[in-house]
């Protein structure tokens, strides 16, 4: 997890838990090639109205699944190289890895439940 | 019932009473939760499906009165903080179920159980499929329901726009100053989308369009390579990277199937605009068989189904 100083609405400083880290291309491979967890990369953009709504949906599900899967957010005009290695073609898109393999891909806006439901799945079926 | 809190029951049985239960998250939801909040009426809304709705992935918005011109992700916003600071409540859950019991409905969300005494539906609908072979295998890798969002990985390439409506025309603008080429095909004849948008397309410069054309096939390898088009001359194979459709709307009404009539096509059936077949069920926006579907009209269906609630309550 990493852990932000940031200002809150009163003025004080204090240390927000960011379960969603932010990569940039170099950090894909490292990211993906985790072996005990399952990592999701969504690959989204700063003018993308969906991706901005899946942002709080991804921080709840990391809080749940904090255990079975590390979650990783990449903007596509940042790192262009990921973006086209991995033929991202609308935003946004999560795909998930294991151990260096790409195991499942979503395009689009997920709800809490149906993210939830789908990832749960992905580990009951890879994580031993 | 637990009068701190509001829950009935105990342990995995606990459910929460309420006023009333709005599920949605698009402008009809949105004025609906505004309404709501200054009546003073205890409520929820749950964001189920898409947060900000359909509108919230609009490009341009250029017909909602005293607004000359705004994204559909900033009045959506500005909507939701509105409401939020009139006291609405928010929660990001999806409905599973809707039941009625007794006088109330149980309404079950992946958060939690509620026992609403009121329910306003504002799901909103969702793009609707064409079901063409290719459609499914290659969305997010060409296919796309979204210019918006996706239209700046389309920067001069060859794109084809499926459909004839406002969404279709107004996406296919937008999308037209990304792309090299635009081909829009169209079942029909002529454009369903308002006059204005449709002048504003056949005088595009790097836009063509095909009537009386409907897509087949979708092919490719990793990703969209071209189509296979009926149109009037027969077959016709093109080259294109990539494929926007916008060829109707699938309603969000699956889990209100048992509570209140529906119509063959998934919309609530509605009488008096935002009346169900249950006195204490509403439909507003784009989840009911109302002709228009717009901004506008949905967040006038909110305010109406709101403002029935509150009449009910008194």
């Amino acid at each position: 997890m990493l852990v932000k100083n940031v200002t809150n609405q009163t003025g004080t400083r204090e240390e927000v838990i960011m379960a969603v880290k932010h990569i940039k291309s170099n950090d894909v491979e490292a990211a993906a090639s985790v072996t005990d967890k399952l990592s999701l990369i969504d690959f989204s953009a700063a003018w993308c109205g969906p991706c901005k709504m899946l942002t709080p949906v991804l921080e709840k599900v990391s809080d749940d699944l904090d255990e079975k899967v590390s979650f990783y957010h990449l903007d596509v005009d940042e790192s262009p190289e990921a973006s086209s290695k991995f033929g991202i073609r609308g935003v946004p898109t999560m795909i998930v890895f294991h151990n260096g393999e790409e195991i499942d891909r979503m395009v689009g806006f997920r709800d809490r439940n149906a993210l939830q439901t789908q990832l749960e799945s992905l580990a009951d079926s890879k994580l031993v | 019932m637990d009068l701190k809190t509001g829950l009935v029951g105990s342990g995995s049985t606990e459910s929460r009473e309420l006023d009333l239960v709005i599920a949605g998250g698009g402008p009809a939801a949105l004025a609906a939760a505004l309404y709501a909040a200054r009546y003073d009426i205890d409520h929820i809304v749950l964001e189920s499906y898409q947060p900000g709705g359909q509108a919230a992935l609009t490009a341009v918005i250029e017909n909602y009165p005293g607004i000359k011109t705004i994204t559909g992700g900033d009045i959506v916003t500005a909507m939701k903080e509105q409401a939020e600071s009139w006291g609405a409540v928010f929660e990001m859950a999806s409905v599973l179920s809707a039941e009625p019991l007794k006088d109330k409905i149980q309404i079950k969300a992946d958060s939690s159980t509620y026992m609403a005494r009121n329910l306003i539906i504002a799901t909103g609908a969702a793009p609707a499929k064409l079901g063409v072979p290719g459609e499914e295998k290659f969305y997010g890798r060409g296919v796309s329901y979204c210019a918006t969002c996706d239209a700046p990985f389309f920067r001069d390439a060859r794109v084809l726009v499926v459909g004839g409506g406002d969404s279709a025309v107004k996406e296919a603008l937008h999308l037209s100053d990304f792309v090299s080429e635009l081909v829009i095909v169209h079942r029909r004849d002529k454009f369903r989308a308002e006059p204005y948008l449709a002048d504003k397309l056949l005088s595009c410069g790097n836009c063509n369009v095909m009537w009386n054309t409907t897509l087949k096939e979708i092919k490719g390898d990793e990703s969209v390579k071209g189509v296979i088009l009926n149109t009037p001359e027969g077959e016709k194979e093109m080259k294109f990277d990539g494929i926007f459709m916008y060829v109707g709307r699938k309603p969000a009404t699956e889990p209100f199937a048992n509570l209140i009539e529906l119509n063959d096509n998934g919309t609530v059936r509605t009488h008096n605009i935002v009346h169900t077949s249950r006195e204490n069920v509403f439909a507003a926006g784009d989840v009911t068989d109302n002709d228009l579907r717009q901004i506008v009209t949905a967040v006038s269906d909110g305010a109406r189904a709101a403002s029935a609630v509150f009449d009910k309550l008194q």
